[in-house]
């Protein structure tokens, strides 16, 4: 289970505290604002999956006013257009709307993945090179208002 | 030998293939959609990775998702499974050519097979019977009253884009024919806009009755006797046995021969079923071969004790078969009742919370099931929730203990097939083995 997973249901079920261990791996997340936790999540919804671990205390606790960016599909990441090339984008850049952020490489093809918001990058959560599923969470980001 | 393989699909067929892949010490991987993340064979895999959400057309019929997630993964083979991309001509390609091996047939087997003309063409040349008829659409009433002629009555009139009983019609004598052939055209072009009709000779009471066989890349290729699916609703297989009952030892000859005539005429590869009809009296005639594992493969390895995820894997890693017919026996008798989410009196699906589940167990019961208590059945994807298999001495030994274990299987939560499974478990001609397909212009 990704932080980014355990955040949805931490939302969906209105917890105001989650913590989730599997494979040596502990994901904690206290939302700040959550009203009173309400009955616990039935059980097929916390799904123990292993496999790609990719996540990330760090994102654990992510302060509600960030948006996290997902991978759109399954492949390679990476930060920059090449090897020698300067990352897209680094934590604290200030980011434009439909400004690549990254590149996916899936079956040879880049995939430059785009922002949906303006805003600032406040956490690039997973390395260079490193391959990335469906749904992982890949930048934290904090939009302009 | 692979080190590690892709299982490109889900529910308990991927958890079957992860099964033997770990009874063969191969490391898996299991591609999964967002909302199989918590499957019991992503939770079992020793790894998983998320392809999508949760339409099929976006995950696990997502090609370049599927692919992708092998190659970072660094799988060296895939296993389709059955259903979504196993008989994908372009998918068994674009594996080919990203150095992956498909674990199944050539993508030329698939494509030839996948044409169901060709493959009828080329059954012929093999020297299988098939159903005759028209080879093309009629010219007219004047070329069905021909062709009737020739092929003999019963025949039937088919709609071009007919199907399910609709748009056809039976005819039994030279008299109702110029009659039949009006109403269908106008039926066929007011339901499906075309007037293209077809016409071939009906099998009475026919049966559904497909021959398993295995295939490896030297051209070593056995049959593993044959499986009777002729109970079916709205062409949907429930319950599938084997051997065949009630048809004689020159059939089943002759079928498996057949079998083996048309996997040689293509040079199949890997395992695949060959499908027949048969009729009350014991001709037989080819409809199509399937390329892949079937969701039934389990009544033939219970009957022959082979496993045949096993051997799939064994051939497409290069390794010779290593055995002739002779060596290949039969052993007692099987049956499978397919367990789907579904109301059992009028077929429809019924997704949702399974509460409480638990399957039966005993002598001679095998259960394949993707299910846990809490599992909730997506309604993205087929209905099936578990296959219930009895092997028995003799076929009324198998029956006894399918009787036995359906009665002692709680599903909660969810509706089931199970209540039609016991009543036919215990209906007079079912028992007697004298059952045949429903007629194709009847509405089941």
């Amino acid at each position: 289970m990704t932080a980014e997973q355990v955040v949805k249901l931490a939302v969906r079920h209105h917890l105001a505290e989650i913590e989730i261990e599997q494979g040596g791996t502990r994901i904690r997340v206290v939302r700040e604002h959550a009203p009173v936790a309400a009955a616990p999540a039935p059980r097929n919804e916390l799904p123990t999956p292993r496999g790609p671990q990719p996540v990330t205390a760090e994102a654990a606790g992510v302060p509600s006013n960030l948006v996290t960016v997902e991978a759109p599909m399954v492949g390679t990441f990476y930060r920059a257009p090449g090897p020698d090339a300067a990352p897209f984008v680094s934590e604290g850049d200030v980011l434009e709307e439909g400004q690549v952020l990254c590149i996916i490489e899936a079956m040879k093809l880049m995939n430059e993945i785009e922002a949906k918001v303006a805003g600032r990058i406040v956490k690039v959560l997973v390395e260079n090179a490193q391959p990335v599923e469906y749904g992982q969470p890949l930048f934290l980001v904090e939009p302009r208002h | 030998m692979f080190h590690k393989i892709l299982i490109a699909n889900r529910g308990e067929i991927a958890l079957r293939i992860l099964r033997t892949c770990r009874d063969m010490g191969i490391r898996t991987v299991v591609a999964h959609s967002t909302v199989d993340a918590g499957s019991r064979a992503v939770t079992l895999a020793d790894e998983s990775i998320c392809i999508g959400p949760p339409e099929a057309r976006q995950s696990y019929l997502n090609i370049p998702s599927i692919i992708s997630a092998a190659a970072i993964t660094d799988c060296e083979a895939i296993h389709p499974g059955y259903g979504l991309l196993s008989e994908n001509t372009t998918f068994a390609e674009v594996c080919r050519a990203c150095g992956i091996t498909f674990i199944g047939p050539s993508p030329e087997a698939i494509r030839l097979m996948g044409d169901k003309a060709q493959a009828r063409e080329m059954a012929k040349a093999a020297g299988a019977p098939v159903v005759p008829g028209s080879q093309g659409p009629l010219d007219g009433v004047d070329e069905a009253q021909a062709l009737a002629d020739e092929v003999g009555y019963p025949v039937i009139v088919k709609a071009a884009g007919g199907g399910g009983g609709r748009g056809m019609r039976i005819v039994r004598e030279r008299d109702a024919l110029a009659r039949a052939y009006a109403t269908c055209q106008s039926e066929s072009q007011a339901a499906f806009g075309s007037s293209e009709l077809y016409l071939e000779k009906f099998v009475e009471e026919a049966r559904h009755v497909e021959v398993q066989v295995l295939g490896d890349k030297n051209g070593i290729r056995v049959h593993l006797g044959e499986r009777d699916c002729s109970i079916q609703r709205r062409h949907q297989k429930l319950i599938e046995e084997s051997p065949a009952p009630a048809i004689s030892r020159e059939t089943r000859a002759g079928l498996c021969k057949a079998a083996l005539a048309v996997a040689n005429a293509v040079n199949y590869v890997s395992a695949g079923t060959v499908e027949f009809l048969v009729d009350k009296g014991g001709r037989f005639y080819f409809i199509e071969m399937n390329t892949r594992i079937q969701v039934e493969h389990p009544i033939t390895e219970l009957v022959t004790g082979l496993d045949l995820v096993r051997e799939q894997i064994r051939i497409a890693a290069g390794e010779p078969l290593g055995y002739r017919q002779d060596a290949v026996s039969f052993t007692g008798h099987a049956i499978e009742c397919r367990v789907n989410a579904e109301d059992p009196e009028h077929f429809v699906p019924s997704p949702g919370r399974v509460t409480a589940w638990v399957p039966p167990g005993g002598p001679g019961i095998r259960v394949d099931s993707h299910m846990m208590p809490g599992y909730v059945v997506p309604p993205y994807y087929d209905s099936l929730i578990a296959k219930i298999i009895a092997h028995g001495r003799d076929r009324a030994e198998a029956v006894a203990r399918m009787q036995r274990a359906l009665a002692e299987t709680v599903v909660e939560g969810v509706k089931t097939t199970i209540p039609f499974h016991l009543k036919l478990l215990t209906d007079p001609i079912f028992l007697a083995g004298e059952f045949a397909l429903p007629r194709l212009d009847q509405n089941p």
